[in-house]
């Protein structure tokens, strides 16, 4: 089926919505509870991760698992700096980010040496799990296996293990990163990015520099997940080895697939649901698994697409510039 | 009358796959203006002449002059910037991006006014595709997309544009659409190399031609000279 790209009143429309949803998030606050508000910070920080994941995943079309690294990075970056040389929290946001951006670069090797499919999925998820075994072995730097602790800070007077202050800074970060993103990705560098996916030998016979651009993607991807890792740090208060491994990368490729591969929309809202759904399933003790399993299993198999494919449906004010629709 | 220097000059070019050699020291030039018309049997080297001059395979031993710098051995994107553009028989089309986005992708490497008085320029000449700049080109009948494959190739307003097998495919009612259109670009003065198995298309489009046989070119001449008597090269061809 056919896009239907929608019309100048719609994006107008959509414009305002993206505006209008963080707007109402502001008073969430005052309809949470200590536990909700937590979760609703793991969300945000979920989503930048889902978003960094989606554009190599979804948009590049590079099958790269580095995700993980990048958000480790990303965590460590942030606790080293606030705890070792009393950087402030809030600088270290976008300096975890430079650093995931770097292991964005280190990542993007094997694709530019034009290592693909499988064995480029092998060699990010080694890349990942090299990381981890620095983390644990780089003890005078990020504590072994007794992790990081996040040094106490204030902002404006109030501590920063606030969730409610969290929440405010968290969703600041995730709207900036999500819009960027979202301009990214329908300026001339997110069709690049598309023509990467689809044809890359052709893209190149265009003289559009295709290694720059998968380059950039992961690199920008890097950027985002690194700022997500240290909200993540702030999030958590403690950074552990432990939080990077496999089972995090597992669960966030999940989230990719179930809010729809590829799409920004998507990545909100897969991480919405699966940060969320393990929080509510819990009233179901030894049931959990099996229902979080089914839920996941019954949106893939009813939406292969994606959650966003359904609002897609809805209206065309959902539908993504370079989105592929399915096949 | 002077005879134009050649836009390309194409000389003793060896191709090969693995140890099979197609091309065996192909000579010819392409001048400014014209439209040339490769013929050849399957296998007579044709396509793989295309993409040497193109650089998506590197001869073995031989030259390519184009405007007299030799391109032989640059990487496809080198000699997509100093001016030739190639229609591919695959069509090379991304089908999820829409037409309109098929088509700024052959013209990625300049921006702003610049791009869009082109983009204008192929409407201008593809009404068609105007009307369906906005839907995904795997959505397009076959000619449509053919269309859109020579709009993305002109909008990096090429010197040389390499047109393998244009027919390809499409019904006989389009193909006299890509005869015509071949027409308006050799009015607007775009320089041609074709490769086309429909000799209709081929002695309709082309000035001139040439045959080549086992990687060699074996004939050639003027289509206008041929009085429409094409059973000699139909035999040089094929018998």
């Amino acid at each position: 089926m056919s896009q239907i790209m929608p019309s100048a009143r719609q994006r107008k429309m959509r414009t305002l919505l993206f505006w209008a949803v963080p707007a109402v998030l502001l008073l969430l606050p005052l309809a949470t509870n200590p536990y909700t508000q937590f979760i609703a910070n793991g969300m945000l920080v979920s989503v930048l991760v889902t978003l960094g994941f989606t554009l190599t995943i979804g948009n590049l079309g590079q099958l790269a698992f580095a995700n993980t690294a990048f958000f480790g990075i990303g965590a460590y970056s942030s606790a080293i700096l606030a705890a070792k040389l009393g950087v402030p929290w809030l600088l270290t946001i976008p300096l975890a980010g430079a650093f995931g951006a770097l292991g964005g670069f280190l990542a993007s090797a094997a694709a530019l040496r034009g290592i693909r499919t499988y064995y480029l999925a092998i060699i990010t998820l080694a890349f990942g799990e090299l990381m981890r075994w620095a983390y644990l072995h780089a003890k005078p730097l990020t504590g072994g296996t007794d992790g990081m602790p996040m040094p106490r800070e204030t902002l404006l007077g109030i501590s920063l293990t606030d969730d409610t202050l969290k929440f405010y800074i968290f969703l600041a970060v995730t709207v900036l990163l999500v819009k960027a993103t979202l301009n990214l990705m329908r300026s001339h560098f997110g069709r690049a990015v598309m023509a990467v996916r689809e044809n890359e030998i052709a893209t190149a016979s265009l003289a559009i520099p295709t290694a720059r651009v998968i380059l950039a993607t992961f690199m920008w991807s890097g950027f985002v997940v690194g700022c997500a890792g240290a909200l993540f740090a702030r999030h958590v208060g403690h950074v552990f080895p432990e939080s990077f491994g496999m089972l995090h990368l597992i669960a966030s490729f999940a989230m990719v697939l179930v809010g729809g591969l590829g799409s920004v929309l998507g990545a909100v809202l897969g991480a919405v649901l699966l940060t969320a759904l393990p929080e509510y399933l819990r009233a179901f003790p030894g049931m959990e698994e099996l229902f979080f399993g089914l839920i996941v299993a019954g949106v893939l198999v009813a939406m292969p697409m994606g959650l966003a494919s359904l609002l897609r449906r809805v209206s065309p004010i959902f539908v993504e510039r370079f989105y592929r629709e399915a096949p | 009358m002077d005879t134009p220097e050649p836009l390309l000059k194409i000389r003793d070019l060896h191709v090969g796959y693995g140890k099979k050699p197609i091309l065996r020291g192909a000579s010819y030039d392409v001048v400014p203006g014209e439209c040339l018309t490769l013929l050849g049997a399957n296998g007579s080297g044709k396509s793989t002449s295309m993409n040497a001059i193109c650089g998506f395979v590197r001869p073995s031993a031989g030259s390519v002059l184009f405007d007299g710098q030799e391109t032989a051995g640059l990487p496809p994107h080198r000699i997509f910037a100093l001016g030739i553009a190639q229609v591919s028989q695959a069509r090379d089309l991304f089908p999820d991006l829409t037409v309109e986005d098929n088509l700024r992708l052959g013209a990625m490497r300049r921006g702003g006014k610049e791009l869009a008085q082109t983009l204008a320029h192929i409407y201008d000449r593809f009404p068609r595709l105007k009307e369906r700049r906005k839907q995904a080109t795997r959505t397009l009948s076959g000619g449509e997309q053919q269309m859109v494959a020579i709009g993305r190739a002109l909008m990096s307003r090429p010197r040389l544009l390499l047109l393998d097998e244009p027919s390809g495919g499409l019904s006989p009612q389009f193909c006299e659409e890509i005869a015509r259109i071949i027409d308006t670009l050799k009015e607007d003065g775009v320089t041609m190399l074709m490769v086309e198995q429909n000799l209709n298309l081929a002695f309709r489009a082309a000035d001139r031609f040439i045959v080549l046989r086992d990687g060699e070119v074996v004939d050639g001449g003027d289509v206008r000279a041929m009085a429409g008597d094409h059973d000699a090269i139909v035999r040089n061809i094929y018998l």
